[in-house]
């Protein structure tokens, strides 16, 4: 943390100290590179951490700009219409990007339609500038307005230091355990959502603060050049962004920076004498870098900011402070006459049944019967087309996946689902994010998880792989590491869809010892879809039967194993 | 409104629509097989408008202008499916954007030679025709026929052929049709090929509407790509979208204003995604 404080103390002194070197077309070009790196910088942030790419930043830029000279051409300057201007600047840019973000980020949304939104957003700014008449300027924008009474120098050091701050307080940021959570949506969303982290509002979060971080750029830009033009806002700049933090090195944050102003700076001096052929080069150079190089040309050149991540500090293991047991009387899974239906075809139908806490449940049946289809109804609110269920007496209604996570429901799903590129640490820290909310400056030394999450990390040896990304993990630690991740939680209902699926038989036992111990040490209710009828029979407390999306059999391990009708489904020769 | 504006609207709504299925279906085959979006479809548009405009002042045929944009978009769009496209599949967002830095450097290339001013191309048809009493410009007439031309070759293509099949197949379950043999490969070189000619062939048939300059392509870029998003891969469904979104742009433009005509399609485009993802597509 120090080394990131004297970086950019170091930075500092070079921009304030900048003008006394520099002539003053360098000068001239350099805020504008500055100005335009910031907003590069808020592009990294969504693209390169949180894996939206977005053409649209370009529009809240525009806004910024177009708030300071609309301001300053009608009213004039005063210090108080600059801070005016400054608060409508980021008023107007946040209430786009609210609307922007609520277009995009839904549960259920694509990346792609999110794209194609950011790409709508500048369209519009742009056409509504263009249809401004007088006021806006129109085509040719706004001109000799008045301007803040600053030197030219001064605005170097206002832009310069506005960058430095702002990107040290990024680098701070995605260093800290908040921002971690920006890798764990771009690398797998849904697994977001199942640990209870409301994911579309910290999309749109995100959204709202880097869109006024452009504005601010946009607004110094309007006061420091005194021209605006429509182009500002529009969709070609807003991929001129994106072309930039490619070949700065998208995820690097320093990389877009360098990047832009290098580029900046170089275009200004090389379209002078030779306009086209440097676009040409700069297309040409974007695409080598997207088909070959995708992590960008600084890193590839310099090999370093990546590897950074390789030398995390690991934190410290430690029990979290046990959470009372659950009420042995609520009904921790409760389903009345639940269907999934397709058209006409029924995928589930009339299922109802309960279950209590400390109870482990097996739900089988052959495959096609509907028993993941169930755990995606008991998860996700918006899944089943009929029937009531609840989660601790909680009725989930539609509600999406992270309002029943809430409930204290936790889901394993059937193929390991885990965040590839972060550590095992950061995998279970990201788990812990619902419940403690983290810190936006620094990494947490220690980190707390629930006995029983130790527990198996202990039983796998994961404890000795905190450091490890989850995707150099074997197949069987993926499936701990979730499931550790699922505990970590603190849920009272865990659903587990195959969790011994692919595993050796030794990892498969201790899988079992842990989940009856989670049942009866911790009085967890688990609801567990399983082929394996050995295994099934060694660890369940009950037995549910599907079958063509009815329940068959609702009973003791005993009244499973002594069913005929059991068999024959097993056997293949039910039928009427 | 009397009954002669209403014919007017409602035959700039029928030419509208003829316009944009014609400009958009070269990057919806694209998108329904490769499940990629070309975001060079603009460039390639431009490129074609270039060719047409290259025929008109060697002193032949417009019509021969038609061929020349068709074959001057396919043979750079196998190139770009060789050299570009071809190692991003897998990778949609990427592609999106290498072949956005594509489109940057066909743009240049194009200034590069042919400068960066406003030209014009002469139509092959000119004059008004008699529409009931209406006298209409007999060249926008000829694009609905060239896009009913354009749609039934494809649908033929898919439908009656060996590659149309194949094509199917790749755009059902590409893994099952490589599985059985079908040169998937072949079939996405064959439909980047195709796409890419199409945006040509587009390109010179817009011209006479308008003029030629190196950044025409954008503005057809994102109408033809926000139809495709709300078609999926469908020919039906991106007809039902034109005449949609086109017609209302039409009516918005000549009720409300040209500028919030020229967002219509954008933002009902977008907003009905919201509301329901697969929009026009069944």
């Amino acid at each position: 943390m120090s080394r990131v404080f004297l970086v950019a103390l170091l930075c500092l002194a070079a921009v304030l100290a900048g003008p006394l070197l520099l002539d003053t077309y360098t000068i001239n070009i350099l805020i504008r590179s500055f100005l335009f790196a910031a907003v590069a910088l808020s592009v990294d942030l969504l693209w390169g951490y949180s894996g939206f790419l977005t053409f649209g930043q370009s529009a809240f830029f525009g806004v910024g700009a177009y708030a300071a000279a609309l301001c300053f051409s009608q009213f004039g300057y005063s210090p108080w219409i600059g801070l005016l201007s400054l608060v409508a600047a980021l008023g107007a840019a946040a209430l786009l990007a609210l609307v922007q973000g609520w277009l995009s980020f839904y549960h259920g949304s694509t990346p792609l339609y999110a794209s194609v939104v950011s790409l709508v957003v500048p369209v519009v700014v742009t056409q509504i500038l263009f249809s401004g008449g007088i006021f806006t300027g129109s085509s040719s924008g706004l001109t000799a307005y008045d301007t803040p009474d600053f030197e030219i120098e001064d605005w170097f050091r206002i832009a310069g230091v506005f960058m430095v701050l702002v990107t040290t307080v990024a680098v701070i940021f995605v260093r800290s355990d908040a921002g971690r959570v920006l890798v764990a949506l771009r690398d797998n969303e849904a697994r977001c959502a199942y640990l209870g982290l409301n994911t579309a509002r910290q999309r749109i979060l995100l959204l709202v603060v880097t869109a006024c971080i452009a504005a601010i750029a946009g607004w110094l830009y309007a006061g420091s050049s005194g021209v605006v033009a429509p182009e500002l806002a529009g969709f070609v700049f807003g991929t001129e962004l994106v072309i930039w933090v490619a070949l700065g090195g998208r995820g690097t944050l320093l990389g877009p920076v360098l990047g832009t102003i290098l580029i900046d700076f170089t275009s200004s001096y090389a379209s002078g004498s030779l306009p086209f052929l440097w676009k040409l080069l700069l297309g040409i150079a974007f695409i080598l870098v997207i088909v070959a190089l995708p992590q960008g040309l600084i890193p590839a050149v310099t090999g370093r900011l990546r590897r950074k991540r390789a030398e995390n500090v690991v934190p410290g293991l430690a029990a979290a402070k046990p959470r009372p047991r659950p009420d042995p009387d609520q009904v921790a899974i409760y389903l009345d006459s639940v269907s999934r239906s397709f058209g006409s075809l029924k995928i589930l139908e009339a299922i109802s049944f309960k279950a209590r806490p400390g109870e482990l449940v097996s739900l089988v049946g052959p495959n096609g019967a509907g028993k993941t289809t169930l755990m995606r109804c008991l998860s996700d609110g918006a899944e089943r087309s009929g029937g009531r269920i609840a989660i601790n007496g909680h009725d989930i209604g539609t509600l999406p996946p992270y309002r029943c996570v809430g409930f204290g429901l936790g889901r394993k799903f059937q193929t390991a689902n885990v965040f590839d590129t972060l550590s095992v640490a950061e995998c279970l820290a990201v788990a812990r994010v619902r419940l403690h909310l983290p810190s936006f400056w620094r990494r947490a030394d220690t980190l707390e998880l629930p006995q029983a999450a130790l527990d198996i990390l202990r039983a796998t040896s994961l404890d000795q792989a905190l450091a490890t990304p989850a995707m150099l993990l074997s197949h069987g630690q993926k499936q701990a590491l979730e499931l550790a991740m699922v505990v970590a939680l603190e849920p009272s209902v865990v659903l587990l869809d195959e969790p011994t699926a692919g595993l050796t038989q030794q990892e498969r036992r201790q899988i079992g010892g842990v989940l009856t111990d989670l049942a009866i040490t911790h009085g967890l209710c688990l609801l567990l879809v399983e082929h394996d009828l050995d295994f099934v029979r060694e660890i369940s407390s009950r037995v549910v039967v599907l079958h063509q999306g009815r329940l068959v059999l609702d009973g003791t391990v005993q009244d499973v194993i002594a069913s005929e009708l059991v068999r024959t489904i097993y056997a293949g020769a039910a039928h009427g | 409104m009397n009954g002669a504006a209403v014919l007017t609207l409602g035959l700039d709504i029928v030419t509208t629509a003829a316009i944009l299925f014609t400009v958009a279906t070269g990057l919806l085959i694209i998108f329904g097989v490769m499940k990629i979006v070309n975001f060079a479809h603009g460039a390639f548009i431009t490129l074609g408008a270039y060719a047409g405009l290259v025929a008109s002042e060697l002193g032949l045929s417009p019509w021969l202008g038609l061929p020349l944009a068709f074959l001057a978009g396919a043979a750079c769009g196998a190139l770009v499916e060789r050299c570009v496209v071809r190692p991003l599949y897998g990778r949609p967002l990427d592609a999106i954007l290498a072949t956005w830095g594509l489109g940057i450097i066909i743009g240049e290339l194009l200034t590069l030679v042919f400068g960066r001013e406003v030209q014009f191309v002469g139509s092959p048809l000119s004059g008004t025709v008699d529409v009931l009493g209406e006298a209409y410009s007999v060249y926008r007439l000829f694009l609905v026929v060239a896009a009913l031309i354009v749609g039934g070759g494809f649908a033929w293509l898919l439908g009656a052929t060996r590659l149309g099949l194949a094509t199917r197949a790749v755009i059902m379950n590409e893994d099952l049709a490589r599985g059985l043999g079908i040169n998937a490969g072949w079939v996405r070189f064959i439909t980047f090929s195709l796409g890419s000619g199409l945006a040509g062939l587009a390109g010179a048939l817009i011209t006479p509407l308008s003029s030629v300059d190196p950044n025409m392509g954008v503005p057809w870029l994102l109408n033809a790509f926000m139809l495709v998003m709300v078609s999926g891969a469908s020919l039906g469904a991106l007809l039902a979208a034109s005449v949609l979104l086109g017609g209302a742009q039409v009516v918005i433009s000549s009720l409300a204003s040209p500028i919030l005509g020229g967002l219509t399609i954008v933002v009902l485009a977008a907003l009905l995604l919201r509301v329901r993802p697969k929009g026009f597509a069944r």
